[in-house]
């Protein structure tokens, strides 16, 4: 009877381990910080470090976006907080921005960002109630930026000069 | 009582031991360092490893070192069935991992060395084997492998460089040997992994053989359930 105990949670145990391996592979954690950050996703216990995100906001509001933005993403390693992808992408926004011109690299970082943000909240349309924020949805972030990637005739009108940043 | 004892060490040994050093070797075979940046790079087994897999165990079977007619047949327990079929699982994704890890990655020399890889391991299909021979040529293969990839090749790949670079670099010239640098870590987990898979093939061969002197008419496992039973 023993021996059977023992077949039953051999087979237990070896069952978990393996789908241990196949969640490792495809997970591809590349720390042991990204397992751990990687299995409390998986077993929906993850949270952002909340400090970090309002140490970043305020960062943020002092119109220092690099350092937001890495504060951001120590915050959420994961990337699995819609909040916080929203603002990394805004910071992405305010910094490509200029009169002259758009950066195309940082809209592009950007509209990755606000598509992470977008999919991480797939029942209802993302809203920051951020009075600080001209945009308050990631849709409206999302068409910003992709109006910053595109190229047409109007880019050569001399009144976009006035246009003002969001 | 010393009965029940060997066969609860059996059931230890088959159901708990053996998958999981196999579940590890197949958990480390594909685990590189990078050379930067220091962190895990975890590469799935390419599909070719898969086919030398397959012939490994072709090979396995015919050397007597996995006997599948006794692991699995219609008048054993379905419980033992399905355990002896997963243990047959792991030893497959184990030697699958076990030839990922000593393959390099890409470009002309994992082609290379999964050609020579297919060609031994066809030409030991046409050999005539026992475990112990196949435990001793297999021991051989990968020793060869890593000595090749973990210690001439990562000598080759090394940025500081060493004789056998230039001596390479001008006999080479022209061929492209793309292959990516990983950090010296990389090499003791390959020894680790290797070294792990070939110890669970001798306490799997070791296994058969204590089964063989125990009781050679009776397939041990259900041997072993029937007593308690």
């Amino acid at each position: 009877m023993q021996s059977k105990i023992i077949q039953v949670a051999g087979l237990g145990f070896t069952i978990a381990y393996a789908a241990f391996i196949v969640w490792i592979y495809a997970t591809e954690p590349r720390t042991f910080k990204e397992v751990t950050t990687s299995a409390q996703v998986t077993a929906g216990t993850y949270e952002i470090n909340q400090e970090q995100f309002n140490s970043a906001l305020n960062l943020f509001r002092r119109e220092q976006f690099r350092a937001a933005r890495d504060e951001w993403q120590r915050a959420d390693p994961a990337q699995r907080d819609a909040r916080t992808q929203f603002y990394i992408a805004y910071a992405f926004y305010r910094e490509g921005w200029g009169r002259l011109y758009f950066d195309q690299e940082l809209f592009k970082q950007g509209l990755e960002a606000i598509n992470r943000a977008i999919a991480l909240s797939p029942a209802t349309p993302l809203m920051i109630d951020d009075p600080d924020l001209q945009m308050h949805t990631a849709a409206e972030l999302k068409a910003e930026l992709e109006q910053g990637l595109e190229h047409n005739w109007s880019d050569a009108n001399p009144l976009k000069i006035l246009r003002r940043r969001k | 009582m010393p009965q029940t004892n060997r066969s609860r060490n059996r059931a230890l040994v088959d159901f708990v031991l053996l998958p999981f050093l196999f579940l590890t070797v197949a958990l480390l075979g594909g685990l590189r360092i990078g050379d930067e940046s220091r962190t895990f790079i975890f590469i799935a087994p390419p599909l070719v490893t898969l086919l030398l897999a397959v012939l490994s165990m072709l090979l396995f079977i015919r050397g007597g070192l996995l006997r599948l007619h006794q692991w699995v047949g219609g008048d054993l327990p379905p419980l033992t069935n399905v355990a002896h079929v997963w243990m047959f699982i792991t030893i497959f994704f184990a030697t699958a991992q076990a030839f990922n890890s000593v393959l390099p990655e890409r470009g002309l020399l994992h082609w290379l060395f999964s050609f020579f890889f297919l060609w031994t391991l066809w030409n030991n299909q046409f050999s005539s084997f026992d475990a112990r021979r196949l435990l001793r040529s297999l021991a051989i293969l990968f020793g060869t492998a890593f000595i090749l990839k973990h210690m001439l090749l990562a000598s080759l790949y090394n940025p500081e460089g060493g004789w056998l670079k230039r001596v390479a670099g001008t006999l080479l010239q022209g061929v492209a040997l793309d292959a990516p640098g990983f950090a010296p870590a990389t090499g003791y987990i390959a020894f680790f992994t290797l070294a792990l898979y070939v110890v669970g093939l001798i306490v799997l061969a070791f296994r058969q053989d204590l089964h063989d002197s125990h009781d050679s008419a009776l397939v041990p496992p259900r041997c072993a359930i029937t007593k308690t039973e």
